[in-house]
C-alpha cells in the first residue's frame, strides 16, 4: 500500500541521516544551555573532559526565546537531552508530571548551599534540580535625580514611607519617582510584588499551600502599597504594558528615578547611558520588619527519558563543584563558598549580595502558575481601575481557591 | 485588435484616486517597515529614546555587519531557503491535482473531504507539537530537512489546494471540455489548457506557501535543534539573551529576512498579469 | 468580434441594461460531455494531498483525544479535564474575544485587501513596485511586526504617539494598550495591518484571469467603473473571496503570535482569546489535559462552522459551474 512504501522510503533514506543528527550513544551526555552560558559552558566542558576522557559531552545551545516551551515538548514527547539548564520555577511543573528524576544523590555538601535555593526545586522531601545560579532584585536609583530633588544620594529610603515620600519628591518635571510593572510576563510583577506581602506577613498562598492568603489584612495593605505607585502617578502611565525591561529603558532615558532590578540591568544602563550615576539599595520594607525577595536563578535537571543518566549525573557533580559553579553563573553562585570568588566582588554587586539572605522560593504548588496568574489577572484588575484593591484580590481569592 | 477595441479606452479609476490610493497604500504598509529599517541603523544608545529620535545622529551600519558576519543568520538564510523551496515544491505538486479533482469533479463526499483538508488548520499548535514530535521522531526525522518539509505540509497544503480549488473553478469549463471532445486526456488538459490560465493563482499560492514556511517559529524551534538545520526565525531569537534584546540586530536581521521575498515578488511581476485569458473565449 | 460557438454560453455577463444570461446557466448541449467524466478520477486526484495530511494528522488528533480523557498519570477520567476548564474563570472571557476578534479581523481584512485589489488591478506606472510593497506586512515575521507595532504603540516611547502629539493634535498621550477598550481594536488593527496584503494578492490573482471581454462587454453597455466593479470583477472573483474569507476566519481562531507577543492576553484577560488560553493552559501551566480538553472543544467548534461554510458554498456554487 502506498503508506507503508511511503514509511519504509522515509526510514530507508532517512537511517543514514538519523545516524549524523546527535543522537545519543553511550558514553555521551547532550547538554541543552542557554545562549548566554555558551561560552562559559564550552571551557567547562574541555575541562571536564580532561579529567574524564570516556565521556563525550555534546553543547547544544537554545535561545531562551521560546526556551519552556521546547524543554516542555522534548520532556513530554521522550526525546530528552540528558541535562537542562532551566529555571527554578519550572523545576515543579517537571516534577509534578514526572518529567525528571530525582537528584538527592548527587549533591554534595547540603550545608553549603543557600537553603532557599534547594527548597525551590524540592517535592515531596525529594531533590529534582540542582541549582547552581541564584539572585535576586534590589532597586536601582538615579542618584543625580536624587540630588536635584534635594535627598541625599548616599541614604536611599529604607522603609515603605521613605519610599513613598521620596518617589513624590523625584515625580516632577515629567519624571516618574517609582515605576513598578504592570505589563508583560506574569513572573515580572511577582517577583517585585510578592515581596512586599512577605513583608508584611502575608503572601498570595501560605508556605504549606493550603490555605489562601492573597485577600488578607496585610496581603492587601502590601498590594494596597505596591499599586498606589501607579494610581498616584508615582509610576508612568505607561505601567499596564511595562515589564522589567521596560521600566530599564525609562530609566535609561532618565524619565523614570527608582525602579526594581536585578544586576544584569546595571551593564546596560552603563552601556546605553554612561552619564547616569547609578545607585542600588535594598528593597525597603515596612517599618520594624525585614525586607524580602522572591529568589530567582537556574537549576539543572535530567529528564526521565535521558538517555545516559548516570554519566549526565557525573557531569553534574563536576559543575556542582564550587569553582566551577562560581565560574558558570551569570550572577551569584548557588553555594555559599563559591560566592567568595573575586569577580563578585565588584561593589556595584554587594547590594545585591546583601538581599541574597533575604530571599525566599516562590510557593511549590502543582497550580502555582495558575495562581500567581489568577493574582496577576486582579493587579490589572486594580490598575486598569475595574476594582478596588479589596475586590480585586477576593476574586484572585475565590479563583485560586479552586486551583488548591 | 479591431477599431471599436481601441477607441473603447479602458475605464478605470480616474488618476488622482489612483495616486491618492497609492500613497495611502505604500504609506500604511511601509510606515513599521521603515521605522524598523531605521532602528536597524542606530546605535542601541538612539534606539529608545523620549521623545523618539526620526533619524539617527549617528547612522551605523553595525548591525548588519554583526548579523552578515558575526553571527549564525547567512548559514540559516540557506537552511530557510531549502526548507521553504522544498515544501513549496511539495506542497504545489500535492495541491495541483488535488484542487483539480476538487474543481472539476463531483463525487461522493466531496464537502466531507474538503472540510478534512482544512482539519490540519484548525489544530490547535499546542495540541498538536507534541504528538508531532513523537511522530518525528519514531520516522527519525527530527534536525533533518526533510522532517520540517514534511511538518510544513500541515501548514501549507490545507491553503493550497483551498485556494487553488478556486482558482481553478474560475476558469471557464467550456475551454476544458472543448479540449476533452477534441481527445485531449485529464491530465493534459490540467496541464495545458488549465495551469497557463491560473498563473496568477498559482504564483500567488506559490507566494504564500513560500512565505508562511519562512516565518514559521515554533515547529523550527522544537524540531531543529542543530544549526545545520536551524532557519532564520530561531535566528531572530538568537539574538535576545536573558535579559537583553539586541534590537538593532534583530530589525538588521528582520531587514535580511524581508526584503528577498519583496524583491522576488517584484521579479515576477510579468508573470503575475492577466490577459492570458484575454480572446481565449474568442472563436 | 466573431460569433461564439455553437456550444458556448451567452459571453456577455448580466447586465441590467442588456438582461443576458447569467453565464451560470449552461445549456443542456453539455451535459453529454459530462458523462465522460469517471467518478473515481476525482477520486485519485484528491488521494496523494490528503494521504499525506492523514499521515500527519492522524496521530495528532488521535493523540489529544486520548489526552482529553485521561490525567497527567494516564488514567482515565472521563469528562473531568472539560468540566474543569469550563469552569475556569477565563474561558468564557476568552470564548466572547475569540468572537470579536474574528469579526472584527475578517470584516475589515476583506474590506480592505478587495478594495487594494481593485486598486491594484488598475494600469498605472510604478504598479509593479506597489504591489511588491503591499506585499512587505504580510512578509515582515509576526513576531517582529508584534514587537515593532508595540514600540510604536508605546506610551511613552512611541511614534504614534508622539506624531500625535507634537504638532498638538492631541493632548495627552493615549495609552493604545494600556487602557482597557482600546487594547482588543488596537490588536485587531495590527491583525488586520498584517493580513489584509493577503487577501489584496490573493484577490487580485482572480482579477487577473478575468477574461478581458467580459470588461468590452460591459463598456460597450456603458458602464461606469463602480458599476464595472460590482458587476464584472467581484462576480468573477466571488470564489476567491469566499474561499479566502474562510481561511480568515480559520487563522483568526488560530490566532498567537500578536497578541501573545505584545500584550500576553492581557491586560486582565482583555485580548484573551482561546487559542492563546489552550497554548498558556499547556505550555505555561503544564497542564496538558486541560490543554487537550479545551482544544477538543474549540475543534468541534471550528470544524461545524466550516463544515456548514463548505456546505452551503457548495450548494450555490453548484448552480453556477
Amino acid at each position: 500500500m502506498k503508506t507503508r512504501s511511503i514509511k519504509i522510503g522515509f526510514v530507508g533514506a532517512v537511517s543514514a541521516l538519523a545516524l549524523s543528527t546527535g543522537m545519543a550513544f553511550a558514553g555521551e551526555v547532550v547538554w541543552w544551555t542557554p545562549n548566554f552560558n555558551e561560552a562559559r559552558a564550552r571551557e567547562l566542558v574541555a575541562k571536564f573532559q580532561e579529567t574524564h576522557p570516556d565521556i563525550t559531552v555534546n553543547l547544544q545551545v537554545t535561545t531562551t526565546d521560546g526556551l519552556p516551551q521546547r524543554v516542555l515538548t522534548a520532556l513530554q514527547s521522550g526525546a530528552a537531552p540528558d541535562i537542562i539548564d532551566v529555571q527554578h520555577g519550572w523545576v515543579n511543573g517537571y516534577a509534578q508530571n514526572n518529567l525528571v528524576i530525582p537528584l538527592d544523590d548527587v549533591l554534595q555538601d547540603r550545608e553549603d548551599y543557600v537553603p532557599a535555593a534547594l527548597d525551590y526545586v524540592t517535592l515531596n522531601d525529594q531533590l529534582w534540580g540542582m541549582p547552581y545560579r541564584i539572585e535576586s532584585l534590589a532597586v536601582i536609583y538615579n542618584k543625580g535625580h536624587f540630588a536635584e530633588a534635594g535627598l541625599d544620594p548616599e541614604a536611599p529610603p529604607q522603609t515603605w514611607d521613605e519610599l513613598i515620600a521620596a518617589a513624590e519628591a523625584l515625580t516632577q518635571s515629567g519624571r516618574s519617582g517609582f515605576a513598578i510593572t504592570g505589563g508583560g510576563e506574569v513572573g515580572n510583577t511577582i517577583f517585585r510584588s510578592m515581596p512586599f506581602m512577605w513583608m508584611n506577613g502575608g503572601g498570595i498562598i501560605s508556605e504549606d499551600g493550603t490555605q489562601v492568603l492573597v485577600n488578607s489584612p496585610e496581603t492587601v495593605a502590601a498590594v494596597e502599597f505596591y499599586t498606589n505607585f501607579y494610581k498616584n502617578g508615582l509610576s508612568p502611565s505607561s505601567t499596564l504594558e511595562n515589564d522589567g525591561t521596560a521600566n530599564r529603558r525609562l530609566f535609561i532615558a532618565e524619565t523614570v528615578s527608582m525602579y526594581q532590578a536585578g544586576q544584569f540591568d546595571v551593564n546596560s544602563i552603563k552601556t546605553e547611558n554612561p552619564n547616569i550615576d547609578i545607585g542600588v539599595m535594598t528593597i525597603p520594607h515596612p517599618e520594624g520588619k525585614d525586607t524580602a525577595a522572591v529568589l530567582g536563578g537556574w537549576s539543572f535537571v535530567i529528564p526521565a527519558d535521558a538517555k545516559n543518566p548516570d554519566e549526565a549525573k557525573i557531569l553534574l557533580g563536576f559543575l556542582a563543584e564550587a569553582e566551577n559553579q562560581g565560574y558558570l553563573t551569570d550572577t551569584f553562585p548557588a553555594r555559599v563558598s563559591a560566592m567568595d570568588m573575586e569577580r563578585f566582588d565588584d561593589p556595584i554587586l554587594q547590594v545585591y549580595k546583601q538581599m541574597l539572605p533575604f530571599g525566599r522560593p516562590a510557593p511549590a504548588h502543582p497550580n502555582w502558575v495558575q495562581i500567581s496568574q489568577a493574582y496577576f489577572d486582579g493587579i490589572q484588575r486594580i490598575l486598569l481601575g475595574d476594582e478596588d484593591v479589596q475586590t480585586a484580590m477576593d476574586g484572585a481569592a475565590a479563583e485560586i481557591e479552586a486551583l488548591l | 485588435m479591431s477599431d471599436t477595441t481601441l477607441k473603447l479606452k479602458r475605464t478605470g479609476l480616474p488618476v488622482p484616486l489612483i495616486i491618492i490610493g497609492s500613497v495611502v497604500l505604500v504609506a500604511v504598509c511601509l510606515f513599521p517597515f521603515w521605522w524598523m529599517g531605521l532602528s536597524s541603523i542606530k546605535t542601541l544608545r538612539e534606539l529608545y529614546t523620549i521623545p523618539p529620535i526620526w533619524w539617527p545622529s549617528m547612522p551605523t551600519l553595525d548591525n548588519y555587519y554583526t548579523v552578515l558576519f558575526e553571527s549564525n543568520i547567512p548559514r540559516y538564510f540557506l537552511n530557510s531557503v531549502v526548507i521553504s523551496l522544498g515544501s513549496t515544491f511539495l506542497a504545489m505538486m500535492l495541491a495541483i491535482f488535488a484542487s483539480y479533482g476538487f474543481a472539476r469533479f463531483d463525487f461522493k463526499g466531496k464537502p466531507l473531504l474538503q472540510s478534512f483538508v482544512l482539519v490540519g488548520q484548525l489544530l490547535p499548535t499546542a495540541a498538536i507539537i507534541v504528538p508531532l514530535f513523537v511522530t518525528l521522531r519514531v520516522l527519525g526525522l527530527v534536525n533533518t530537512y526533510w522532517g520540517l518539509i514534511l511538518i510544513y505540509m500541515i501548514i501549507t497544503l490545507p491553503l493550497s489546494v483551498w485556494m487553488l480549488t478556486s482558482y481553478f473553478r474560475a476558469i471557464p469549463v467550456e475551454l476544458e471540455e472543448a479540449a476533452i471532445i477534441d481527445g485531449a486526456s485529464r491530465l493534459g488538459v490540467l496541464f495545458r489548457i488549465t495551469l497557463p490560465l491560473s498563473v496568477p493563482g498559482l504564483i500567488s499560492v506559490l507566494v504564500y506557501a513560500f512565505v508562511t514556511t519562512w516565518n514559521e517559529f515554533i515547529f523550527a524551534l522544537v524540531f531543529a535543534t542543530d544549526s545545520s538545520v536551524k532557519t532564520l526565525p530561531i535566528g531572530l531569537a538568537e539574538f535576545s539573551t536573558e535579559f537583553n534584546t539586541d534590537w538593532g540586530a534583530v530589525m538588521a536581521a528582520s531587514m535580511v529576512m524581508t526584503l528577498p521575498i519583496a524583491i522576488l515578488f517584484l521579479s515576477m511581476q510579468r508573470l503575475f498579469v492577466g490577459g492570458m485569458t484575454a480572446g481565449a473565449t474568442k472563436g | 468580434m466573431a460569433p461564439p460557438p455553437k456550444s458556448k454560453p451567452c459571453s456577455k455577463p448580466f447586465l441590467p441594461v442588456s438582461g443576458c444570461l447569467k453565464r451560470s446557466r449552461s445549456p443542456f448541449l453539455l451535459r453529454p460531455v459530462n458523462v465522460m467524466h469517471r467518478k473515481s478520477t476525482g477520486y485519485l486526484f484528491v488521494l496523494p494531498a490528503l494521504l499525506v495530511l492523514g499521515l500527519l494528522i492522524a496521530y495528532p488528533i488521535a493523540y489529544t483525544g486520548l489526552l482529553s480523557v485521561t490525567d497527567n498519570q494516564g488514567n482515565y477520567v472521563g469528562l473531568e479535564n472539560f468540566r474543569t476548564i469550563l469552569a475556569a474563570r477565563a474561558t468564557p472571557t476568552a470564548f466572547f474575544n475569540t468572537l470579536w476578534w474574528v469579526a472584527g479581523s475578517i470584516i475589515f481584512q476583506v474590506i480592505l485587501g478587495v478594495l487594494t485589489a481593485i486598486l491594484l488591478n488598475q494600469n498605472f506606472r510604478g504598479r509593479a513596485i506597489v504591489r511588491s510593497v503591499t506585499l512587505i506586512p504580510w512578509v515582515v515575521p509576526g513576531i517582529v511586526a508584534a514587537t515593532t507595532w508595540a514600540w510604536m504603540l508605546h506610551t511613552e516611547f512611541g511614534i504614534i504617539n508622539y506624531m500625535l502629539t507634537a504638532p498638538g493634535i492631541i493632548d495627552e498621550p493615549v495609552g493604545w494598550l494600556t487602557n482597557g477598550s482600546t487594547v482588543m481594536p488596537v490588536m485587531i488593527a495590527i491583525n488586520v495591518w498584517k493580513m489584509f496584503p493577503f487577501v489584496a494578492i490573493m484577490v487580485l490573482a482572480g482579477l487577473q484571469s478575468i477574461p478581458n471581454d467580459l470588461y468590452e462587454a460591459a463598456r460597450i453597455d456603458g458602464a461606469s467603473f463602480w458599476e464595472e466593479v460590482w458587476y464584472v470583477m467581484l462576480p468573477q472573483v466571488r470564489p476567491v473571496i469566499i474561499a479566502v474569507t474562510l481561511l480568515l476566519v480559520i487563522w483568526a481562531l488560530n490566532h498567537i503570535t500578536i497578541i501573545y507577543a505584545i500584550t500576553r492576553g492581557g491586560p486582565a484577560n482583555r485580548t484573551l482569546i482561546t487559542p492563546i488560553q489552550i497554548f498558556r493552559t499547556a505550555f505555561e501551566s503544564v497542564q496538558f489535559n486541560q490543554a487537550a480538553a479545551l482544544s477538543v472543544m474549540f475543534f468541534a467548534v471550528a470544524i461545524t462552522v466550516v463544515f456548514i461554510y463548505i456546505r452551503t458554498t457548495a450548494a450555490n456554487a453548484g448552480a453556477s459551474k
